[in-house]
């Protein structure tokens, strides 16, 4: 067994686990956040989607010692107490999500996309939803919804609330 | 010769794996934000046609929606299942020893285990796990309840099966010819017929400018929805048992596991959670009834989450079809009568076939005034994956084939697609294939309107440009 | 090089099952403030009926959407419901749990009726509002007569029904009769380009006009018709399950079993046709499984118009849409040299 230490969504977590495990099943398993999802487990699907050291990744494929010391956001860190983040606000208003199991998946890969680039094109968003599947909604809605956060953010810099 | 067991050792491993029964850590509070701000759509009288967010809209968006495998429940154990990996078999025998003295392995079942061990939505040709006979690779045959999903699917691999292949059929047309052995004998390979006639097709043909033929296929897709197949049962003491399922249907799946335990209906609940995804793959039971006879035979729940495989390999697919059309029209452009003939690859079990057979013979004719008609569909058994209920149920396939005849017919008549297909369209009180009187029909309104956004008069997206696209 | 090509394709779905019963059942309460809840034996799976089924639910009651809540699936509590398939929640579990909020309303309606003065069949609902019609400044707050409902008469106002398709069964020989209540009707028109070296196909525009009756939420019916088409595509151009010669799938994966990205989707207009049901609840038909019907024949029609070949099997992968292009090449050199002969 190996002792894990890691701050997950702005608390420090420790936690002990077979080498082996990945990431994902540490966070769902583990620390009982289960809003990151195992769709494939090879990282195909993109639905363990979570950002590590602000980088999205497959947590599917990261070992959790892999992750250790590290800093993990996960989609219950995105919203606060007081507010939606707007991609969960828009996400919401637009219709983006269906059956919603790919959804934190794509709402961690759009974050990434937005911290990085806050006013990307069509094809940029496209590009960063790539390696996130979805069966339901055809990511038309995703996109929309996406574009409308930058736009927000466009007209009022300072609405940039949640890190 | 007995083997020495080294108790001590396998007690501190048994020691181990019972180690990991015990509960995660307490779920970390997530901040939510708890003020309910009402979306304006959502507050509006009347309330029809208002665009109104979805009610799970907002636990999607914050990952707070409870699917079946982010349910826990105290004391859970982890069951996967073993698949046959032989696409046609007789069962020889089952050795599960082996896997029953792992440690963390809390209790093993095969299709001997079964009550009653057939089930199916029309024909009930579906066994729990196979017992006698494998028709397709992804048959279950063993089952597998652990303190850890990881050692559940280790045991899978201490399961030893002894199988006897028999030659698989794998073509339907070599399986519609009557002569191979039924695969579910005495049941006959053919195991849906449909014919509709109307009219006199051969008279039709006769009085045509020109009959056209073709013939289309199409292949074996699966549903792929992002959350697999799962479901989670546990008992009470006065013997209900409760199904936690991704069933789309809980009122047939109460039924099937009533029948299929032989426990009766007041004693099953079905709860269906928030589903990732159906699209016609979880109308049927899969991990249901394993799940509630693991968790009787070990008294603690069990849940069984399908693999990212096994949603290919176990659970249904779309049929693959043959299609052969024959359409006689006049010159200019009016169909006087078609001909049609579906062969439906009806996978390993019927499943949803009959309806997706029914289905894809009525409507293969497409959404055209055809006065004269002979639709001929069959479904046949093959030892693939079984073929059930797909988004469209044979609708997606026929409409290739109709759709792309159209076109080859409109090509060499010279006649503008959009246009042969607006003299053909079913109108308001048209009758259908099967002589059905339709109301709010509304076939020339979506063409003329797709038609108007595409700008398809302007010659918008042909290929040479031209006003009506189409090329003599 | 890249050839430009248009294609369409329309098509007819039915909504329930064939012939067979289908029923759904539905149990409406209206709450003493006016607010209701939903009892339906439907699973949501991702397409929205929960929100659907109450903003039908709303609508009987001359309430808002956010007023109902929704208890479904679970077989101790809902009453039964054949379920999430063949398109049917909208027409089905709608008309049934209109029917069940009507029968309700009803009870409210002969509570109100004599405290406004009137007989029941005066009243209309509008607004969270029992109101007299033609008088509605004679009216009460739903909430009000539900109270009283339960208070003052002692008739909770709660409402039970069911619903089914009315079908014809088919003759044995002929295939004739009715086997559906009703049906949904669409066309959809793809633009694509054609790499007439490699065979690729890329979808760059699907305009799809869809049949649904009454849309009741048309942002859920534009979500529909997107994802059936990505469907669509999946299968017009990547999909496929394939098998080795002794009948084990070759690739049960998602590395190998190839289904639309985000970067594989066109750009998609959604019109809805207008058109209205009778039999349907508000009017309202489905649209579940007809928005991924016409989508590959509309695609494979459009590489016809591109590169003027035939692909008659599924999926028109970049190998097929090649080799049928070298194919018709090969034809018309031969045709020429035939004809210069």
């Amino acid at each position: 067994m190996a002792e894990v230490t890691m701050t997950v969504n702005g608390e420090r977590r420790t936690a002990h686990v077979a080498p082996e495990t990945t990431l994902l099943r540490m966070l769902r398993d583990e620390l009982q956040l289960t809003g990151s999802k195992l769709g494939c487990d090879v990282g195909d699907c993109g639905a363990c989607t979570v950002m590590v050291d602000g980088k999205s990744v497959n947590s599917c494929l990261m070992l959790a010692v892999q992750a250790d010391g590290r800093e993990v956001l996960t989609i219950e860190g995105l919203a606060t107490k007081e507010q939606l983040h707007p991609l969960q606000q828009l996400f919401e208003e637009k219709g983006s999500l269906q059956c919603g199991f790919c959804g934190p998946g794509v709402l961690m890969s759009a974050k990434a996309l937005l911290d990085e680039n806050p006013d990307p094109t069509e094809p940029e968003i496209r590009d960063a939803l790539a390696g996130n599947l979805c069966r339901c909604t055809g990511y038309t809605k995703m996109i929309e919804a996406i574009q409308a956060v930058a736009q927000l953010r466009h007209e009022r810099p300072a609405a940039k609330s949640v890190a | 010769m007995v083997e020495k067991k080294p108790a001590v050792i396998e007690k501190e491993a048994q020691k181990d794996a019972l180690e990991l029964l015990r509960a995660p850590a307490p779920a970390p509070l997530v901040p939510l934000p708890i003020e309910v701000l009402v979306p304006e759509a959502r507050q509006q009288t009347p309330a029809v046609r208002q665009r109104a967010t979805r009610s799970d809209a907002r636990t999607h968006g914050l990952g707070q929606t409870k699917y079946i495998d982010d349910m826990y429940l105290p004391g859970m154990l982890f069951a996967k299942i073993k698949r046959a990996g032989v696409a046609s078999a007789r069962i020889v025998s089952v050795d599960t020893k082996e896997a029953e003295a792992m440690p963390g392995v809390v209790a093993v079942i095969t299709g001997r285990d079964i009550p009653c061990n057939t089930f199916g939505p029309s024909l009930k040709d579906q066994p729990v796990l196979a017992d006698e006979r494998v028709f397709h690779a992804g048959d279950g045959v063993a089952a597998v309840a652990a303190v850890t999903e990881q050692i559940a699917t280790e045991a899978l691999e201490k399961i030893h099966v002894e199988y006897e292949p028999i030659e698989p059929v794998l073509d339907p047309l070599a399986s519609l010819k009557l002569e191979t052995p039924g695969l579910h004998a005495p049941s006959p390979n053919i195991y849906g017929h449909k014919v509709i006639k109307k009219g006199d097709v051969a008279k039709a043909f006769a009085e045509s400018y020109r009959v056209f033929e073709g013939s289309f296929r199409t292949q074996m897709v699966e549903h792929v929805p992002l959350e697999p197949h799962s479901s989670l049962a546990t008992w009470d003491p006065n013997g209900r048992v409760t199904i936690y399922s991704t069933l789309g249907r809980i009122t047939l799946g109460r039924a099937d596991i009533s029948r299929t335990l032989g426990v009766p209906m007041s004693r099953v609940r079905i709860i269906a959670t928030i589903v990732g995804g159906n699209f016609g793959g979880k109308n049927e039971i899969t991990t249901e009834p394993v799940v509630a006879l693991l968790s009787k035979k070990t008294g603690r729940p069990v849940k069984c989450t399908f693999t990212r495989p096994e949603e290919f390999m176990s659970s249904t697919t779309r049929h693959p079809l043959i299609m052969d059309y024959k359409t006689g029209v006049t010159k200019e452009g009016r169909i006087l009568g078609r001909q049609i003939r579906l062969v439906l690859d009806g996978g390993a079990y019927c499943s949803w076939s009959e309806t997706t057979l029914g289905k894809a013979c009525i409507l293969s004719a497409g959404p055209y005034k055809i006065d004269n008609l002979y639709a001929e569909a069959f479904v046949v058994y093959t030892n693939k994956t079984m073929t059930g209920a797909m988004r469209g149920f044979g609708a997606p396939q026929v409409c290739f084939a109709y759709e792309s005849q159209m076109d080859d017919m409109a090509k060499a008549l010279g006649i503008d697609p959009l246009e042969m297909r607006l003299m053909n369209a079913l109108e308001e009180g048209s009758l259908s294939p099967t002589s059905q009187k339709l109301h709010s029909v509304v076939v020339k309104e979506s063409l003329l309107q797709a038609a108007e956004r595409f700008g398809w008069k302007n010659g918008n997206g042909s290929a040479n440009g031209s006003a009506n696209g189409s090329r003599t | 090089m890249k050839k430009r090509g248009r294609g369409i394709a329309c098509m007819w779905y039915p909504i329930g099952f064939t012939v067979a019963a289908n029923p759904s059942a539905a149990v409406v309460k209206i709450n003493e403030d006016g607010t209701a809840t939903l009892l339906t034996g439907t699973v949501e799976t991702g397409q929205g009926s929960l929100t659907i089924l109450a903003q039908i639910v709303a609508q009987e009651l001359g309430i808002a959407t956010d007023d109902v809540h929704v208890v479904s699936a679970d077989t101790d509590t809902t009453p039964m419901d054949t379920g999430a398939i063949a398109s049917r929640t909208t027409y089905v579990t709608g008309n049934a749990a209109r029917l069940a909020a009507e029968k309700a309303k009803q009870i409210l309606f002969e509570v109100a009726a004599p405290v406004l003065g009137v007989k029941p069949s005066q009243l209309e609902v509008a607004d969270h509002k029992i109101q007299v019609v033609g008088f509605p400044q004679r009216n009460m707050h739903i909430g009000d007569v539900s109270d009283r409902a339960r208070g003052v008469n002692g008739q909770p106002p709660i409402g039970s029904a069911s619903y089914n398709p009315a079908t014809v069964a088919l003759d044995a020989e002929t295939g004739q009769g009715k086997p559906f209540a009703t049906y949904v009707y669409a066309t959809q028109i793809a633009e694509v380009d054609v790499d007439d070296e490699t065979g690729e196909v890329d979808v760059l525009r699907i305009v799809a006009s869809h049949d649904c009756g009454t849309p009741i939420n048309p942002m859920l019916v534009e979500g529909q018709v997107e994802g059936g088409i990505s469907m669509g595509v999946g299968f017009a151009l990547e999909e496929e399950i394939m098998f080795d010669e002794h009948g084990r799938q070759r690739n049960p994966n998602l590395t190998n079993y190839i289904m639309p990205t985000s970067l594989d989707m066109p750009k998609i207009e959604v019109d809805i046709v207008d058109s209205y049901d009778p039999t349907g609840p508000f009017g309202a038909k489905g649209v579940g499984e007809p928005t991924c019907v016409s989508t590959a024949a509309a695609i494979l029609n459009a590489i016809h118009d591109a590169v003027g070949v035939r692909v008659t099997s599924l999926p028109a992968t970049a190998e097929k849409v090649h080799a049928a292009i070298k194919a018709k090449r090969a034809q018309e050199a031969r045709q020429i040299t035939a004809g210069a002969a």
